[in-house]
């Protein structure tokens, strides 16, 4: 379905120096700095697979979905999705796709949100029946009967992107890139959104692309997870192998008989859970016990500062 | 063609949102209207006619020309500001061709303007000023397919600008210039009638008399039979020359967009 391969774009970022005399210097030369936003990137997707596309800030996860939807052309290497080469074949392209920015709205902001998918139902030639068809599932699905009819304006931050997500798949699309689609929303709001798009996922078999900085939404939607930074991939695989792959260090936490609490940390690799347990048996009476694995907020963090390589 | 009228629809119900703008936009027309012809008043003085042109004729001169220009506007900032809080993104991933469904929105404004704010202008004006009649039916049906020609010449200029927040970081001070030299060669603030013949025959070359002249004209009857056909003729040739280089720089742009990211 989606089929990337050695993919590169660099920016050219002009470089000014701190003062007076070097701004006047920037006004006749300046001096210009490459910066590797994507630096030969190569993955394929399948047909109906969610991915998880992670990676802190400006590792290139936007300038990946850009080259991806077709707004920016790659400076090396070859994207073809669904049998279009999407920066080429744009206006055909788009047709067959659903885009969510989360930090953006491409709904009508002074008219009611039925006004926007209204003109959605133009803009991609929705046939009626199945405009009302989908409208009323998803409205169901996603609790929005209530504000349906309120001007955009006025709607809160959550409702405000579930209107979002229903305006970019009112047309069925075969592949939808979500761009941080849950940045900023309330645990309810998170777990509805997350719920449909697993729902849409299973049903329509939908492709989707996921990129986030919550891990809970990885955990919980995707079932492949890419991880970049400084512009390449540095893990591309399952979301359960990653634990399994990183998650070597324990915590074991113990509520003792005088009330007290003790915590113990170790390496599953270098001691055994047998050696561990005897010993802190032999140490203290417990009461209670509970191990522990890292969060996969941690094994990123991890990731991310070099700590461990993928 | 369907979804661009929808465009249009959209945002004409987009303007009916806001009252108080909609009251302010008529006060703001007849208060325009009434200032330039207060002014012209006074420097006829009494007198009839200054080159064989009535107050008459300028009154309504200023009633049509900048009556059009006040429905006319738009926000000639929106390509600039789609560009800069980066929408311009969601705009590309639309099936639909950008350029026309911002001239469609505007012409959806266009026709609300004309609707609630010059026409209820004019009638509030032909009560407290004597107006030209026009010449016969005839003219004000050709005058109404000159104003349109009019819109899409004024329209291109404004686009030709904004396609220029490509390479600019901002737009607003060219724009402000384009609508000043508009303003002046058009003949909303001085008629053309009164320019220095050398001045009017320079912008008898230039698409801005195409814009509210010729509509006026007709309607006065100024112009006749196949000078009408030639002016609309004049108009058209306008509108492909601007259109054509207008399409030239948001080619250029849209390119550089999709290469360089914005």
């Amino acid at each position: 379905m989606i089929e990337v391969k050695n993919v590169k774009k660099y920016y050219k970022i002009a470089e000014r120096e701190k003062g007076i005399i070097a701004s006047f210097k920037h006004l006749f030369s300046r001096k210009y700095k490459v910066k590797k936003a994507v630096d030969d990137i190569s993955f394929s997707i399948k047909e109906g697979e969610i991915v998880g596309f992670i990676g802190p800030n400006g590792a290139g996860k936007s300038t990946t979905i850009k080259m991806l939807s077709g707004i920016l052309y790659p400076d090396a290497g070859e994207v073809m999705i669904d049998g279009f080469i999407p920066y080429k074949q744009r206006k055909e392209y788009v047709k067959n796709i659903g885009v969510v920015f989360g930090q953006k709205s491409q709904l009508n902001w002074d008219l009611p949100l039925i006004e926007s998918f209204e003109l959605l139902k133009y803009i991609y030639k929705i046939p009626e029946e199945k405009y009302q068809k989908n409208l009323k599932k998803f409205t169901e699905l996603l609790d929005m009967q209530e504000f349906i009819n309120q001007p955009v304006r006025q709607l809160s931050l959550g409702q405000r992107m579930r209107g979002d997500i229903v305006a970019a798949l009112l047309h069925s699309p075969k592949i939808v890139f979500f761009d941080e689609p849950t940045i900023g929303l309330d645990v309810v709001a998170k777990e509805k959104i997350r719920n449909f798009i697993r729902y849409m996922n299973e049903t329509e078999k939908t492709t989707m692309i996921f990129t986030t900085h919550d891990m809970q939404d990885i955990e919980k939607v995707c079932n492949r997870l890419i991880i970049i930074d400084k512009g390449t991939k540095i893990y591309d695989g399952g979301v359960e192998e990653i634990k399994n792959k990183y998650v070597s260090s324990k915590n074991i936490q113990m509520l003792l008989e005088d009330g007290t609490k003790e915590n113990y940390a170790f390496n599953v690799n270098e001691v055994s859970m047998n050696v561990v347990m005897e010993k802190l048996f032999s140490r203290f009476s417990i009461k209670d016990i509970s191990i522990q694995e890292p969060e996969i907020d941690e094994i990123i963090r991890d990731i991310y500062e070099g700590g461990i390589s993928a | 063609m369907r979804v661009y009228m929808e465009f249009a629809v959209k945002k004409f119900q987009n303007r009916l949102t806001y009252r108080l703008e909609f009251f302010m936009g008529i006060i703001n027309t007849i208060i325009t209207v009434v200032v330039f012809c207060s002014i012209y008043k006074a420097l006829y003085a009494g007198t009839d006619s200054v080159d064989g042109i009535t107050f008459q004729m300028v009154a309504t001169n200023f009633v049509i020309s900048l009556g059009l220009s006040n429905a006319f506007s738009f926000d000639e900032m929106f390509l600039q500001n789609k560009l800069h809080d980066g929408n311009i993104t969601s705009e590309l991933l639309k099936p639909v061709n950008f350029k026309f469904r911002m001239l469609w929105e505007n012409i959806g404004e266009g026709v609300f303007k004309i609707i609630f704010y010059f026409v209820p202008a004019v009638v509030f004006c032909s009560f407290f000023m004597e107006l030209s009649a026009p010449k016969d039916a005839v003219s004000v049906v050709l005058m109404g397919m000159s104003v349109i020609l009019g819109y899409f010449v004024l329209w291109q200029i404004s686009f030709i600008v904004q396609t220029w927040c490509f390479w600019l970081f901002s737009v607003w001070g060219i724009m402000t210039i384009k609508n000043v030299i508009v303003n002046i060669l058009a003949g909303s603030m001085i008629p053309i009638w009164f320019m220095p013949p050398l001045l009017r025959k320079v912008v008898s070359y230039t698409p801005f008399e195409a814009i509210y002249f010729t509509p006026i004209r007709i309607y006065l009857g100024e112009l006749t039979g196949s000078e009408i056909l030639y002016s609309m003729t004049i108009q058209i040739f306008w509108i492909m020359v601007l259109y054509l280089i207008g399409d030239f720089f948001w080619k250029k742009g849209i390119r550089k967009l999709v290469v360089q990211g914005g």
